[in-house]
């Protein structure tokens, strides 16, 4: 045991650089898989980072005014009772538009439970009776900013001008406008003024529970109830909320951000153990000679084997806590902040789960070890001291090479990167896995890029969604920014056979000008009223395929219409069957004011900027949520997979270079002998490393470019967006990718090569003036 | 002579490669005594160092039987083979053979530390042998910083660091020039007089000559075993003496 850490100690401190390397690719890998994971958390379900980061209550019991919660707190299963505070409801004023609002009574302290995590601005303070705090997606959605003059209106129409001094999230409600109303918080004062009647006012008190089981929540709220029944002769519950329930509201349904995610997750676990397995393998090759005379010396094949493997599962395991670190730091509140007005945040993962990545990848680091660990066990000692030169011959291209006169380097070289089939093989595989995964990323970034830079391909041709008294003649009033504007309705709507329901889109006509601009992925766009297009989730759900007649029920009537093509759209999945407005007409349904206005804005104008515009005319504008924005956190694991993936080929590289310079290490001399130029011999080992690289980067690719667009529609067809999402990676993006995949391993191995050389011809002094060295 | 450390009967090893046998070496008998001194020589090809191979558990043999230390060994599992070898047989090759990743200091310490040794009492012997050796400073540096004379030597340092009761020693002096050649083969002269059994392969007389017994292969085969017989010192005041022939 003594001996073998001695070597692996020696071993370690002798090559740093790889075991750096190695430590690298694994804390990338355990980085990625870490952050991968905390973002599909917080992609999928932003609330519950939230409800962590604000140490959310369990449940939000709304009291008759005046209840004194001291009881609350002998009460079982209650773990926490948070300070009470009282709320009224009220009406926020902007010009011609009202939105319903919740005042929240506070003081300048910050609560302990569910406390408001201030994103803009600053908390209530003392002095400042009349300043304010809004909610973030709240603040958003209505366009309101620090230092803005609100006005407040009382049940009582009563009008109380503040201040917004600060702009905050909590976990406490879901985000506007899917969990109304806004929340605003205000002083006890403020609060006072709007709503005078302290009995108007509810009295609120946060729980956190011991369990949070329906089970016990019901329970509990049966027992407040009770106990305060029993000596105040009412019931004190008015209503409550638990964090189970806002959870399953705010729960995203984004299938895509989690299939892609998952991909980069297995992406990663292949290609690390691939990448680890071949480093080792190559370590093998390189010190092959060492560890045949360690075993000369007396080491038996099981402690080579042991030795390997603990050793790579040493770096396996700083790796693994430096992964989980570099986590910890890039995802610290003070590197990620929510930016203002979005309540998205990271939650830290729990301690279990972390640890259960950081091992999977150790052990997984262990067993890709294994196979290089057993076949250095079985390294005969005698190869300690029988060099085998490396077989091969001059092939008759090579010869041909040489009677045309190509240089004799590029021949020999050429030669030597074909001949030595197992360092070949290594350092094509080594490049080219890497290689493969980056080229899918990089497609997953392009095809991200698709649904940003022209949302008409995924079926976003309309960004804005209008609606208000006026929004009929959005496209009238406004036609430098506006394209089109279709009247849409839409209803949710029970599958034929009721297991589960969908979107049925009546939009616009079904034919002439105003038929809306889908994408036809399959079959043809709608041209009569009696023709449907669908989405993939809505064919899926169905078992229906394009030419099939289907009947739907809206508002109580059958509507039957023939789907003619298949259409790509994120809107709930894929779970939508559209059709022109006139097919409901013709089933006597309507004609009836459209429900909103789907509006396509004309080339280069900002949905923000034309929903502010319009926002000002009095309509109400959402913005059509388009997959991109939540496939934004897919950008920063594809950005963290490359680079991890780029030590990995470039560790790779440098083992297979060093490989093949040691071959070749015996050949220098006789090369020189045979009247190569020092440059020429480097030029050989150079244009070796070269081809190896060229053939694996170009291997690398075109699988790539084959997997990728197959698993990018795969992932579009089961998120039910529907296949042909894929957007190819731009050719001057590969070529780069080429260019410098060639440049760095060239530059590598010209480093290597002239180290090499200068080596040997030290050597080479050294054997020809012995008296040098021993003198 | 004393009981053998070493002895073999029928000893063959043949390798086959594209389906062609080649017989390395063919029935060799030899015994080596406790502290005997014995040198193989041979043309190139006669099977030498395959022999000293088949003899340290290096390579399987084919046929044959070998006793080390009175315990028939051939049919060892190579792990066995492998702790056999920590304990009681000292290699020494031609190219030396050190590992590179390692300071002296731990290349000699190594198969100390491998059989058991503590740490301590590792180095205390790697400062011995070292000393002996006159190779103390030299103890942190790389091998690659050693000349070739200094590298064979901390090889022969790494070989005795058990006290091994069999040194088998693989043309210890083909890579050196004279002085360092003269410096190695006093070191196995000490490690006889020690009372150590020493095995040598070379092709040089002079080295051989060093031996108590000189064994002949040729072919893979024992051409002839016969004790070297050291002339006394002339006596120089005789000329007669000069033309004396000895049988």
């Amino acid at each position: 045991m003594r001996g073998t850490i001695r070597w692996a100690r020696a071993d370690l401190r002798a090559r740093r650089g790889q075991a750096l390397l190695t430590i690298g690719a694994v804390a990338g890998v355990v980085a990625a898989l870490v952050l991968a994971t905390m973002l599909l958390e917080g992609a999928v379900n932003p609330w519950k980072a939230l409800f962590a980061r604000t140490h959310g209550a369990d449940m939000v019991m709304y009291l008759a005014h005046g209840t004194d919660p001291e009881a609350l707190d002998h009460l079982p299963r209650i773990r926490q009772v948070g300070v009470p505070y009282y709320t009224a409801p009220a009406t926020l004023e902007q010009q011609a538009v009202k939105s319903p609002v919740q005042l929240v009574a506070m003081g300048p302290r910050l609560p302990q439970m569910s406390t408001p995590i201030v994103v803009a601005g600053s908390w209530l303070r003392g002095g400042d009776a009349d300043g304010v705090v809004v909610e973030a997606s709240f603040a958003a959605a209505v366009h309101a900013g620090l230092d803005d003059q609100i006005r407040v209106q009382s049940v009582d129409a009563d009008v109380v001008l503040m201040k917004i001094i600060g702009i905050a999230d909590t976990a406490d409600q879901g985000f506007y406008p899917q969990w109304t109303p806004g929340l605003i918080w205000v002083q006890q004062a403020a609060l006072n003024r709007v709503e005078p009647i302290a009995a108007e006012q509810e009295e609120v008190v946060g729980l956190r529970l011991t369990s949070t089981s329906p089970q016990v929540e019901g329970e509990v709220a049966q027992n407040i109830n009770d106990t305060y029944q029993s000596y105040t002769g009412r019931l004190v519950i008015e209503r409550f909320s638990t964090a189970a329930q806002v959870e399953a509201s705010m729960a995203s349904n984004d299938r895509l951000v989690g299939l892609l995610l998952a991909v980069f997750g297995i992406i990663a676990l292949v290609a690390a153990p691939c990448a680890i397995a071949n480093v080792t393998a190559g370590r093998v090759l390189m010190y092959r000679q060492d560890i045949a005379m360690l075993k000369a010396l007396g080491f038996t094949p099981g402690q080579v084997i042991r030795m390997l493997v603990g050793t790579q599962m040493l770096l396996g395991i700083v790796g693994a806590c430096l992964g989980v670190l570099a986590a910890r730091v890039v995802t610290a509140p003070a590197f990620v902040r929510p930016p203002a007005g979005s309540a998205v945040g990271l939650a830290p993962l729990p301690g279990w789960w972390v640890t259960l990545i950081a091992a999977g990848v150790v052990a997984t680091v262990a067993v890709a070890t294994l196979i290089p660990a057993w076949w250095a066990g079985r390294v005969s000692p005698v190869a300690a001291v029988r060099v085998t030169p490396p077989r091969g011959h001059l092939s008759r291209i090579a010869r041909l090479g040489l009677l045309v006169h190509l240089p004799a380097p590029l021949v020999l070289g050429a030669r030597d990167s074909l001949n030595r089939r197992l360092p070949a093989l290594l350092t094509v595989f080594g490049v080219a896995i890497p290689l493969v995964v980056i080229t899918i990323a990089l497609s997953c970034w392009s095809t991200i890029d698709g649904f940003k830079g022209d949302p008409a391909r995924i079926g976003l041709a309309a960004t804005l969604n209008v609606t208000g008294p006026s929004a009929a003649g959005v496209h009238d009033s406004d036609r430098a920014q506006v394209e089109a504007a279709f009247p849409a309705d839409s209803f949710p709507t029970l599958v034929p056979g009721g297991n589960g329901t969908f979107t049925a889109l009546a939009i616009g006509d079904s034919a002439g000008s105003r038929r809306y601009p889908f994408h036809v992925v399959q079959g043809s766009m709608y041209d009569s009223p009696q023709q449907a297009v669908a989405g993939q989730g809505f064919l899926d759900l169905t078992g229906l395929s394009v030419g099939e007649w289907v009947t739907v029920s809206i508002e109580g009537r059958n509507v039957t219409v023939r789907i003619v093509g298949r259409v790509l759209d994120p809107v709930d999945n894929g779970d939508v069957l559209a059709f022109g407005r006139d097919a409901l007409t013709k089933q006597g349904i309507g004609p009836q004011p459209p429900q909103y206005y789907s509006v396509e804005l004309r080339p280069g104008v900002s949905a923000a900027a034309a929903k502010a515009r319009l926002s000002r005319n009095g309509l109400s504008v959402t913005e059509v949520a388009n997959p991109a924005d939540s496939l934004g956190v897919v950008r920063v694991v594809i950005v963290v997979s490359v680079v991890v993936l780029a030590v990995i080929a470039l560790a790779n590289l440098l083992t297979a270079t060093a490989i093949g310079l040691r071959d070749h290490r015996h050949e220098t001399g006789v090369l020189a002998a045979i009247g190569l130029t020092p440059r020429q011999v480097m030029t050989t080992l150079v244009v070796n490393t070269t081809i190896l690289t060229l053939i694996g980067v170009a291997g690398g690719l075109v699988a790539g470019l084959v997997v990728a667009p197959r698993l990018i529609n795969m992932q579009g067809r089961s998120s039910g967006l529907g296949a042909e999402i894929y957007a190819g990676p731009s050719a001057l993006m590969v070529a780069f990718v080429v260019c410098i995949s060639v440049f760095v391993a060239t530059s590598a191995a010209v480093l290597l090569a002239r180290r090499t050389m200068s080596g040997f011809m030290r050597n080479e002094r050294w054997l020809h003036e012995p008296e040098l060295a021993t003198g | 002579m004393n009981d053998p450390v070493l002895r073999t009967r029928g000893l063959a090893k043949v390798y086959r490669a594209d389906g062609v046998a080649a017989e390395a070496i063919r029935g060799v008998d030899i015994e080596v005594g406790a502290g005997e001194f014995v040198a193989i020589m041979g043309p190139s090809g006669s099977g030498k160092s395959t022999l000293l191979h088949v003899l340290g558990g290096l390579e399987p043999a084919t046929r044959g039987e070998i006793w080390l230390r009175g315990q028939r060994v051939e049919r060892l599992s190579t792990a066995a083979w492998a702790i056999l070898r920590r304990r009681h047989v000292g290699f020494v090759f031609q190219s030396f053979n050190l590992l590179s990743n390692m300071t002296v200091a731990d290349n000699v310490e190594l198969p100390a530390l491998l059989a058991g040794a503590s740490p301590k009492q590792a180095r205390k012997r790697r400062e011995e042998l070292l000393g002996e050796l006159g190779l103390t400073a030299k103890a942190h540096a790389a091998p690659s910083r050693l000349s070739g004379g200094e590298q064979q030597r901390v090889a022969l340092a790494r070989a005795l660091a058990n006290e091994p009761s069999l040194l088998l020693a693989d043309e210890p002096t083909g890579n050196l020039d004279s002085i360092g050649a003269r410096d190695v083969l006093r070191l196995l002269q000490r490690t006889h007089d020690n009372g150590q059994a020493i095995l040598l392969v070379s092709h040089d007389a002079r080295v051989a000559s060093r031996a108590d017994r000189v064994i002949h292969l040729f072919d893979g085969m024992v051409a002839d075993d016969a004790p070297v017989i050291r002339a006394p010192r002339p006596v120089r005041d005789v000329v007669g003496d000069v033309l004396e022939l000895r049988g």
